[in-house]
C-alpha cells in the first residue's frame, strides 16, 4: 500500500535505542568469509584422502621388478646336466623378456606320502611370496621346453582384449561330456588362471596365474591334506578338476584357451588329440609323458635343445 | 471566578476547590475517577464518565491506535491487574451475586495476574521453550514412537540395515520327527526375543526352516544347510554387511546392548586373531611352513579389523558356531564355497560329529588362505553357556554365563541331550525380565516382595506361636 505521507513517527520515542535482541557475533560478510574457507578446506581434504586412498590401494611397486615369473619345480634324481639344461632354457626366455625364474627342487615342500608332483602347488605359493609385486606367475612342467622365446607372455596370451579372444567358453571342463563349462561372460580383466585342456582333462602341467588374494585361496585349497590323501588317481591333476567343477568362486576366475597356445603335445601317443600336436612356431613343446617307460625324455628333447639354440 | 480559598488537594485526592469539579455533582464524592461508578443513573452526564462509559462499554479504549496485535493486547489486559475490567464486571453482574458467579472474579484478578507474569516469562522466553519443546517432540518421536527404528535402519545414522540376525528355527522338524509342545514353547520364546531385539535396534531378522528336508539326492549333505543358508541370506539382503548366525536355543539377555556398541565399533579391541590366546584345539599358529608369505605367516594376519571376515567363539572343546559373525566378502564367498566338499565330506563325515563346525577347524587348521581373516571373540560376548555345557558347575569365566556381568546372550548348547531346554530357556527368560526391568518396575515389585515377606514373617510366627502353645499344652 502506499500512503499519501510517510508514516508519522511516534510521538513517545524510545528514551535509548533499541537493542538488537540477538546483537550477530559475526558478521554476514565474515561468516561468509569462514564458510568458504571451510568448504575449501574440506575439499582440499577430500582430494588429499583420495590420492593418499589410491595410493594405498595400488602399492608402490620397486622399480625392476620383474612382471612375470617363470617356475619349474626340478627332480634332483634327473641328473643335474638335464637340469642345467631345462633351466638355461627358462632363464633365456626370461632375459629376453625381463622376467624372473625360479627353480625349486621337488623335494623341498613337505609332501608326506603325496607323490612329487604335487610340490608344483607349493612352489607357485613359494615364488608368489618371494616376488610379491609379480603381477603374473607362469608353471611350467620340467618336461616342456620354451621352444618360441619371441612370444612374450603379454601380448600371446595376457593382455585382457588377447585373452577374450582365445577364450574357450561354455566348453566342459572335463572333456567329453562334463556337466560343469566355462564361463561363457568372463572379462579378460577379471581372469585369474590361464591353462589349457587336452583330450583327457585340464592340464595342470603349464599354467598360469595372476596374483592375488584369489591365487593364495586356489593353491592352499589345491593343496588341502584331504585331497592329497584321497589318492586320486593323476593326483593333483584329478584334484585340480574336482574343485574346478564343485566351487563355482573357482570356476569363475578360469579361463580356458586353445591347447597350442601354451602347452602342445610333442606325441599324440593315443592318437585321438590332433588340435594338440606341435607344430613349428609353438610357443611350449611338451614332452607329456616322455618320463614313463619306454619313452625317454632327454633323447626325445635333445633335436629340440638342437632347435631352440639354432 | 473567584475561588473562596486557595485550591488546595484534599486527603483522597481531589480537589476541594468547587471550580475545579463537575459543579452538578450529588454525591459528594470528589474524584473524578469514581465518577462511573455514579454516573449510571444519574441525570448528569459529564465527559469523563461518557469516556468511562465508552470504554466500558468496548473493553478497550476506542481512540488506542497502537498495540492493535491480539496478543499484545490481550497480554496487556492479563498483564495489569486490571481493576477497571475488575470493577465492571462487578458493576455489570452486581444484581447476580446471590448466583455466586462474581466470586471467582476477585479471585480471578490475581490469579490471571500470576498467570499473566506466567505468560509474559514465557513469551520473553519463548526461543528457549521453542527448542526444549523441539528437544520433547524429538524424544517422543524417536524413542516412543516406532520413529526411531527408521533411523537406527539408516545406514548413515544408525546403520542398522547392515546387520542382519539369521535365526534357526524348526530344528529337527519336518520328516523325523513331530514337535512337541515344549519345542513349540522354545521356538516362540526366542524367536519372540529375536524379533524384539532386531526390531528395537533396526537389524534385519531371517528366520530359517531348518526342517530336516530330502533336498538332497542323498544323505549328503543333510542338516549341513547352514552354508546354504546363509548364502541365501546374502543374496537376499544385498545391502547388509555383518550376518549373526543364531541356534535356536539362544536368548539375547540383555537388548540394550546394540551390536555396533558391543563389538563393531570397536572390532579391533573386541575380537582376536592369534588363537594362541586360547587354543582349546592346540592347532599350531602362526604357519611356519618357508613357501608361504609373510601375511599368512604372521600370528595375525596384517592385524588390521577391515580384513576381519568371520568372528567365531571357541567354547572349550573348540570353534563354535552356536553364534557367529560372517562379513559380506569375495572371501566369505570363498570360504562358504569351499566348506563343504564332497571329497572332504567323503573322508571325514563319520568323524565329523559337528558337521560345519568341524569343517572350519579343519579349513582353518589346513588351508594357509584362511588365517588372516578370521578372528575370534571371547565366548562371553557373544555365546555364554549355562551350567551343564562344557562343565558341570559352570564356573569356567571364560565359558559360562554370568549375572553380575550382564553377558549379552546365553546359548543352551547340547540342552536336547539329557537337559532340559524348556526349563532353561525359561529361568534365562524371567532373569532377563528381571535385570532389564525399569525403574517403575522394579519399584513395585519391591513393594510387593515386601508384603509378602511381610506376611510370611507374620505366618511363621502365628506357626511358632501355635507351636509353642502345643508344646505348653504337652508340657502341661
Amino acid at each position: 500500500m502506499h500512503f499519501a505521507f510517510p508514516p508519522r513517527k511516534t510521538s513517545h520515542p524510545p528514551p535509548y535505542a533499541l537493542r538488537q535482541t540477538r546483537s550477530p557475533l559475526l558478521r554476514r560478510s565474515r561468516l561468509q568469509l569462514i564458510a568458504l574457507v571451510a568448504l575449501g578446506c574440506i575439499a582440499g581434504l577430500y582430494m588429499l584422502s583420495k590420492l593418499f586412498g589410491s595410493s594405498s590401494i595400488t602399492e608402490a611397486i620397486p622399480a625392476g621388478t620383474s612382471p612375470v615369473v617363470i617356475v619349474t619345480t626340478l627332480d634332483k634324481n634327473k641328473g643335474d646336466a638335464f637340469n642345467e639344461k631345462i633351466k638355461q632354457n627358462r632363464k633365456a626366455y626370461a632375459a629376453r623378456h625381463g622376467y624372473a625364474t625360479f627353480f625349486p627342487h621337488t623335494s623341498d615342500y613337505p609332501l608326506g606320502d603325496s607323490p612329487h608332483s604335487w610340490s608344483k602347488v607349493p612352489s607357485m605359493r613359494h615364488a608368489m611370496a618371494l616376488h610379491p609385486h609379480s603381477t603374473h606367475f607362469l608353471y611350467l612342467s620340467p618336461l616342456a621346453l620354451i621352444m618360441n622365446p619371441s612370444l612374450p607372455l603379454d601380448s600371446h596370451i595376457l593382455s585382457p582384449s588377447r585373452l577374450e579372444n582365445l577364450m574357450i567358453v561354455d566348453q566342459p571342463v572335463v572333456p567329453p561330456d562334463s556337466v560343469i563349462k566355462t564361463f561363457s561372460h568372463l572379462k579378460g580383466d577379471r581372469i585369474d588362471m590361464v591353462l589349457t585342456q587336452d583330450k583327457e582333462g585340464l592340464g595342470s602341467e603349464i599354467f598360469i596365474l595372476r596374483r592375488g588374494e584369489w591365487a593364495k585361496y586356489l593353491l592352499d585349497a589345491w593343496f588341502d591334506p584331504l585331497y592329497r590323501s584321497y589318492n586320486f588317481q593323476r593326483a593333483e591333476g584329478h584334484a585340480l578338476e574336482h574343485i574346478v567343477q564343485w566351487h563355482g568362486t573357482i570356476l569363475a576366475k578360469l579361463a580356458l584357451v586353445p591347447q597350442r597356445i601354451m602347452n602342445s603335445y610333442v606325441k599324440d601317443e593315443k592318437g585321438n588329440n590332433p588340435g594338440g600336436v606341435y607344430q613349428e612356431g609353438d610357443f611350449v613343446a611338451h614332452f607329456y609323458g616322455c618320463d614313463k617307460a619306454p619313452r625317454h625324455c632327454e633323447e626325445e628333447m635333445a633335436p629340440y635343445f638342437a632347435k631352440v639354440a639354432s | 471566578m473567584s475561588l473562596s480559598r486557595s485550591p488546595s488537594p484534599q486527603r483522597g485526592g481531589g480537589w476541594s476547590s468547587p471550580g475545579l469539579n463537575t459543579p452538578y455533582n450529588t454525591s459528594g464524592r470528589s474524584t473524578p475517577m469514581r465518577v462511573n461508578a455514579n454516573t449510571n443513573g444519574g441525570a448528569h452526564i459529564s465527559w469523563a464518565s461518557a469516556q468511562a462509559k465508552s470504554a466500558e462499554v468496548k473493553g478497550y479504549p476506542s481512540f488506542a491506535t497502537r498495540n492493535q496485535g491480539f496478543f499484545s493486547r490481550h497480554m496487556r489486559r492479563i498483564s495489569a491487574s486490571l481493576p477497571r475490567f475488575d470493577g465492571g464486571r462487578n458493576a455489570r453482574y452486581a444484581e447476580k451475586e446471590k448466583l455466586q458467579r462474581g466470586r471467582w472474579g476477585g479471585g480471578a484478578g490475581r490469579w490471571s495476574g500470576i498467570m499473566g507474569r506466567i505468560g509474559r516469562m514465557m513469551w520473553r522466553m519463548r526461543l528457549r521453550f521453542a527448542v526444549l519443546f523441539g528437544f520433547f517432540f524429538l524424544v517422543v518421536a524417536f524413542y516412543v514412537t516406532p520413529l526411531h527404528r527408521i533411523y537406527r535402519r539408516a545406514s548413515f545414522l544408525g546403520g542398522g540395515s547392515k546387520f542382519v540376525i539369521i535365526q534357526a528355527a524348526n530344528l529337527g522338524g519336518g520328516v523325523m520327527e513331530w514337535k512337541g509342545p515344549r519345542e513349540w514353547a522354545i521356538e516362540r520364546d526366542s524367536l519372540k526375543n529375536k524379533r524384539k531385539y532386531a526390531k528395537k535396534w533396526g537389524y534385519e531378522l531371517e528366520i530359517v526352516d531348518m526342517s530336516t528336508k530330502k533336498r538332497y539326492a542323498h544323505e549328503w549333505r543333510e542338516s549341513w544347510e547352514k552354508v546354504d543358508t546363509i548364502r541365501n541370506a546374502m543374496r537376499k539382503y544385498p545391502d547388509a554387511e555383518w550376518f549373526w548366525w543364531l541356534d535356536l536355543n539362544t536368548f539375547i539377555m540383555e537388548p540394550s546392548y546394540s551390536l555396533q556398541s558391543h563389538i563393531f565399533n570397536n572390532l579391533a579391541k573386541t575380537t582376536y586373531r592369534d588363537i594362541n590366546a586360547y587354543n582349546p584345539l592346540n592347532i599350531t599358529h602362526p604357519l611356519t611352513s618357508p613357501y608361504l608369505d609373510a601375511e599368512t605367516r604372521s600370528p595375525i594376519g596384517d592385524g588390521l579389523a577391515s580384513s576381519i571376515n568371520i568372528i567365531v567363539p571357541q567354547d572349550c572343546s573348540g570353534f563354535n558356531l552356536g553364534s557367529f559373525f560372517v562379513r559380506r566378502s569375495a572371501w566369505t564367498d570363498r570360504l562358504l564355497d569351499i566348506w563343504w566338499d564332497p571329497v572332504f565330506y567323503e573322508q571325514k563325515h563319520m568323524e565329523w560329529e559337528h558337521k560345519e563346525q568341524d569343517a572350519l577347524e579343519h579349513l582353518y587348521a589346513s588351508q594357509a588362505w584362511v588365517r588372516p581373516h578370521v578372528a575370534f571373540i571371547e565366548q562371553r560376548m557373544i555365546n555364554s553357556f549355562p551350567p551343564g555345557a562344557c562343565g558341570e558347575k559352570g564356573e569356567d569365566p571364560r565359558i559360562h554365563y554370568k549375572e553380575q556381568d550382564r553377558d549379552f546372550v546365553v546359548n543352551m548348547a547340547g540342552c536336547e541331550w539329557g537337559r532340559d531346554c524348556w526349563g532353561e530357556m525359561y529361568n534365562y527368560r524371567q532373569l532377563s525380565n528381571k535385570l532389564n526391568r525399569n525403574r517403575w518396575e522394579r519399584v513395585k515389585d519391591w513393594v510387593s516382595e515386601s508384603v509378602k515377606a511381610a506376611k510370611e514373617k507374620r505366618k511363621e510366627n502365628e506357626e511358632k506361636k501355635g507351636e509353642e502353645k502345643q508344646d505348653e499344652r504337652k508340657g502341661s
